[in-house]
């Protein structure tokens, strides 16, 4: 990589607010290495320089540069079964509890956004398979969505490495993806073909409501990167996509109830859930 | 394979907004979130936090109203939310404050009539704003507070921000506030740890 002279505090300043005035994503000068690295490696791949130059050609949004911006600023690894509690607690409690509120036939709706490169959305149609009982009865919908268009499109073909395949045994490895060169897995067919993928930005409500109504929601490690304001709207967003009485699931370091006071909270034996209330408002959100 | 792929979405694209104070209140909730990208936005939150604000309202409406006008982040928006931190209602409080700390540099133009205000829980919660300011202008804005404030609560609440945010140039005005509230155990304990706090780095320096 050549070497990229550094922004001044100003063209840093002016960069971060562009970057967050697109996706809510808040940088400040104390992430000026990460931000610096993320400039310069879009420089470099484009020859272009000195920075301001850089910048009019991401103002002007010149060969879709703006996506591609944004996209070296998502965090995308993963990895299968991450905070897999969750996932337990998706299928002891959160599952049977929606099946209830719908009527026969019904389906289920699951959202994972962000799901950077599918490891999230698959895991959950995995773990579904394997540990839930009304699988085979019950018609389950996946969708995995992330800004990161070049994530969604790598998780529709669902290839991976070992490290995310980490956490997942032998067995379920063998039984759910084929090997296709060194170290490397492709989750089989049929299990593709059982999740859908899209681009949506959750600060973005015209996005979000493209979606439909959701029962779950995984929104995980992802808020912690934006602002209050962001955070908020957000939080309406996954408010406005969960059916009344849904769950969203956040990262462990994540707790809705510093973001909004919409949700309430659910402790059940496996995790802490939000919940949208049920119709009628809160009050319905006593422990699990 | 059990579960089942749908073909791309079937939800329907988003349907034009209702006027923002009328019909259900689903349909205020939606109105509302959506009039933060309306020219005449910040009328129509304003009017409709004046109807929900009132004791019969939806506070999940509200809340969508004051996340709306911290989402245009302007002073008009903020001043829209400023005489909510005079409420009666605990929640409507809370909810003002919240929705200014999402917006601190909306607020700046606000805080030096925040910090003078007759109501003394106004110039404690008004404190806590300074926090997101830029270091400079918050130390400023609570140094001067800090000179003239003679209500310990809201001393306190200063210098717990300044704790955090110090600069050495605030050192002088927390002596003196120390000096007024010599005879009080808690103020002279806060005063000592925030001026050691702010001293550390520049003694780290040296």
């Amino acid at each position: 990589m050549s070497e990229v002279e550094p922004v001044s505090p100003e063209e840093l300043r002016a960069i971060c607010e562009f970057l967050y005035r697109r996706t809510g994503m808040l940088f400040t000068e104390a992430k000026r290495y990460y931000v610096q690295r993320r400039i310069s490696d879009r420089m470099n791949a484009l020859g272009i320089a000195p920075f301001r130059t850089y910048f009019a050609y991401l103002r002007s949004d010149a060969d879709g540069e703006v996506e591609k911006f944004i996209n070296a600023f998502t965090i995308n690894e993963t990895y299968f079964y991450r905070e897999d509690h969750q996932l337990r607690c998706l299928s002891s409690d959160l599952l049977a509890e929606r099946v209830r509120a719908k009527r026969p036939g019904e389906m289920l709706r699951i959202w994972s956004v962000p799901c950077a490169t599918g490891e999230e959305p698959y895991s959950i149609a995995i773990w579904l398979l394997e540990n839930w009982p009304q699988v085979d009865v019950q018609d389950i919908e996946i969708i995995g969505s992330d800004i990161d268009t070049q994530c969604t499109a790598a998780a529709a073909e669902g290839e991976y490495g070992a490290r995310a395949l980490m956490r997942l045994s032998p067995q379920l490895v063998e039984k759910y993806f084929v090997p296709v060169g060194k170290d490397r897995w492709r989750v089989v067919p049929e299990l593709r073909q059982s999740v859908q993928f899209s681009s949506a930005n959750i600060t973005k409500a015209s996005e979000t409501r493209q979606h439909g109504i959701f029962d779950v929601i995984f929104c995980r490690n992802v808020l912690i990167y934006f602002d209050d304001a962001s955070r908020r709207v957000a939080a309406e967003n996954l408010f406005e996509a969960l059916a009344p009485g849904g769950f969203v699931c956040l990262g462990h370091t994540e707790s809705m109830s510093r973001i909004s006071p919409l949700f309430d909270v659910r402790r059940f034996r496996d995790a802490i859930v939000y919940q949208r209330p049920h119709a009628g408002g809160k009050g319905g959100g006593s422990n699990g | 394979m059990p579960l089942v792929r749908k073909p791309p979405s079937q939800a329907p694209a988003t349907v034009a907004s209702p006027a923002p104070i009328e019909g259900t209140s689903e349909q205020r909730w939606a109105a509302v979130r959506d009039a933060a990208e309306r020219p005449d936005g910040l009328a129509l939150l304003a009017d409709a936090l004046s109807r929900e604000g009132a004791r019969d309202g939806d506070p999940r409406v509200r809340e969508a109203i004051f996340t709306s006008l911290a989402r245009l982040a302007t002073p008009e928006s903020a001043a829209v939310v400023v005489p909510y931190l005079r409420s009666d209602d605990a929640n409507l409080r809370t909810g003002a404050i919240d929705a200014l700390r999402a917006m601190p540099l909306a607020c700046l133009s606000h805080l030096p009539a925040l910090l003078r205000d007759g109501d003394a829980d106004v110039r404690l919660l008004s404190c806590e704003l300074a926090r997101e300011l830029p270091d400079e202008e918050a130390n400023r804005l609570l140094c001067e507070l800090l000179e003239r404030e003679t209500e310990k609560n809201v001393c306190a609440a200063a210098i717990e921000v300044l704790a955090e945010i110090g600069r050495p140039e605030a050192v002088p005005s927390l002596v003196r506030c120390a000096e007024r509230f010599a005879g009080d155990p808690f103020i002279t304990f806060s005063l000592k740890v925030a001026t050691e706090r702010i001293a550390a780095p520049a003694r780290d320096r040296q």
